[in-house]
């Protein structure tokens, strides 16, 4: 009940903070140089076709009357017409939120489990050779350019070995894959689909990879900061001196107050995630919300570039909150 | 007894492998300007000379790293990119930190609403991924060189601003201050001589690994097309030109740009690392 009551108070607090997201960024896109109705004419419109395009996008209305109209289709859901495709933004949204989503969790999933083992395995060795090499390998996937390491595995995992599909697409389309959520991974779940399953794997695994190992970098370098330091509290020196098993001082004493501030750590990583998605969509040709809003904002789609800058800063909140509600929970003197 | 002494042994271990990474990091980022200062001496041909007889040659012959679609020298453009990599990322964050440590300092010494107001901006600032937000930026101000400068400082600016005014805040209430302003110093004076270099020391542990930053950055926004664009030479865009061949299986084009950019930002990265670990290291013992 007290858990709620937190959600609750917090997703009210996150309400003034998403409305000055809408304000502002509804005015910079428009305030700013770049004009979407002239991308979608051709080089021989005329002044009077410029006005009838821009009238039907109901750009010739005052700006006031425009962000109403935009507020009132937010609230019930509606976030207009992409300029550039003539298509409602909510469903072309919806399209591209899965495949994107898919490829993140996977990918910090992955990095989170690699960072704590190697991670603690690394503090209890702390300034010898094991622990020297995982910490130069951090600074080096610290230092990736993530667009480059998906090019180098294309590189080989691709154009040299032929192990993984070529860069285009998310699934064989041989396989006849019933899309649902656009994740086509749980989509071949849930349809049981075995081949779809296999083929959107292989599709999903370079880009997986090469999110997963510039992710895992930040990850790695605070497990071990914070393993480390629990090592050389007094009360884990205690925990080792009255003789406990090797296997309940590492559960109890050591991943457990180690492990408490990774759930933060995570949420402020996802935010690296996203920017990194952007170029590694574009690398692997993956249809997914950093290629559309990357689109939206080079075109100036205005609707486009407000739905998913929101969308980015309520995930970005939501990210938190989750974080908060798992640290609760993780250790017991944190009050909410 | 046992205890204190491989404490004392591993301590002074670890001092040297801090010693090595900052060695280690300023070797390479030595090596790296060298180069490009010495690009015209080096390369053999200009950054943006065109071989027209020699398209996607590979490597060897009178181009040692090949040439790219349009026939340029890639070892040429490797050298020549180099200048423009750190010269714009070393010039970015030297603006993000004048810049954040002066709204840092106004905002933690004077407190009250220039407070409220310079940290409400910095919330909306981080309230984004930082590479969205440049990304952001550049589409609005365009791609010349002093404007992707502008970008990269701009986005990394916030984060000083909160650093300093953080230090700021603390070193504020300190004894010396109040000695210092009773004793009848100006509030300039007091910011200049006794606020400013105090505040000072996480931002040069922090500027290093944020060059190697911003490095990325630029490279990661020409590759999208947003930042430099081909023929002129920078890591980024020549491996967002090499990447259609690297699918067809050619290396040379964009693998090398890729690996120098990485090098260099390993190099910033070894440097602040070594630096953070003994400002830690100073701050426990």
């Amino acid at each position: 009940m007290r858990l709620l009551r937190f959600v609750a108070r917090r997703l009210l607090q996150v309400v003034p903070v998403l409305l000055g997201v809408v304000v502002l960024t509804f005015v910079l896109v428009r305030v700013l140089p770049g004009d979407p109705i002239r991308t979608i004419l051709g080089p021989n419109a005329t002044e009077a076709d410029a006005a009838a395009a821009r009238a039907r996008f109901g750009l010739d209305k005052p700006m006031w009357q425009q962000f109403l109209d935009y507020l009132k289709g937010l609230v019930t859901g509606d976030f207009g017409t992409s300029i550039q495709s003539g298509a409602p933004v909510g469903s072309e949204l919806a399209l591209r939120v899965g495949p994107t989503l898919e490829l993140v969790v996977l990918a910090v999933g992955l990095a989170l489990v690699v960072a704590v083992v190697l991670g603690v395995w690394s503090a209890r060795r702390a300034d010898r050779f094991g622990d020297h090499s995982v910490r130069i390998l951090a600074l080096v996937g610290n230092s990736m350019p993530e667009f480059w390491l998906g090019l180098v595995l294309i590189l080989v995992g691709y154009s040299a070995l032929g192990w993984f599909p070529a860069p285009s697409g998310r699934v064989d389309p041989d396989t006849d894959l019933t899309p649902l959520t656009g994740a086509d991974l749980v989509d071949a779940i849930l349809t049981a689909n075995g081949p779809a399953f296999t083929s959107a794997l292989s599709h999903l695994a370079l880009p997986v990879a090469t999110l997963a190992i510039v992710v895992v970098a930040p990850l790695l370098r605070s497990v071990r900061a914070s393993a480390l330091e629990v090592l050389r509290s007094e009360a884990y020196l205690a925990a080792t001196t009255h003789g406990l098993r090797p296997r309940t001082l590492l559960r109890g004493y050591l991943l457990r107050p180690a492990l408490v501030r990774l759930p933060a750590l995570a949420a402020l990583v996802f935010g690296t995630a996203i920017g990194s998605t952007v170029l590694i969509e574009y690398v692997y040709s993956w249809q997914g919300f950093g290629q559309w809003a990357l689109r939206g904002l080079l075109y100036r789609d205005y609707p486009v570039v407000q739905a998913s800058v929101l969308l980015i800063a309520l995930g970005y909140v939501l990210v938190f909150l989750i974080a908060d509600v798992v640290h609760a929970v993780l250790d017991p003197r944190v009050r909410i | 007894m046992a205890n204190g002494r491989t404490r004392a042994v591993s301590r002074r271990a670890g001092g040297g492998f801090s010693r090595a990474l900052i060695v280690t990091g300023a070797a390479i980022l030595a090596v790296v300007a060298l180069a490009a200062l010495a690009a015209p001496l080096i390369s053999g041909w200009g950054p943006e000379e065109i071989d027209a007889n020699a398209t996607l040659a590979g490597p060897g012959g009178a181009h040692p790293l090949g040439t790219d679609t349009n026939g340029m020298d890639i070892w040429s453009r490797l050298l020549y990119a180099a200048r423009l990599d750190l010269g714009v990322a070393v010039a970015a964050v030297a603006l993000a930190v004048v810049a954040g440590t002066a709204l840092g300092l106004l905002a933690g010494y004077l407190g009250g609403w220039v407070d409220d107001v310079l940290m409400r901006i910095v919330d909306i600032f981080q309230a984004f991924p930082t590479f969205i937000l440049a990304l952001a930026v550049a589409a609005l101000l365009g791609n010349g060189t002093v404007n992707l400068v502008i970008t990269i400082a701009a986005v990394n600016a916030p984060a000083y601003a909160r650093l300093v005014r953080a230090e700021v805040r603390s070193i504020r209430e300190l004894p010396f201050v109040d000695a210092s302003i009773t004793s009848g110093a100006s509030t300039l004076g007091v910011l200049w001589r006794h606020v400013l270099p105090n505040s000072l020391t996480p931002v040069r542990v922090i500027a290093p690994l944020n060059c190697g930053w911003a490095m990325l950055t630029l490279a990661g926004l020409s590759f999208l097309g947003l930042g430099v664009t081909v023929p002129g030479a920078e890591w980024g865009a020549m491996i967002s030109l090499g990447s259609p061949d690297v699918v067809a299986g050619r290396w040379w084009t964009s693998v090398p740009p890729g690996l120098a950019l990485l090098v260099c930002v390993l190099g910033f990265s070894l440097l602040g690392e070594g630096l953070q670990e003994r400002a830690d290291r100073r701050r426990t013992s």
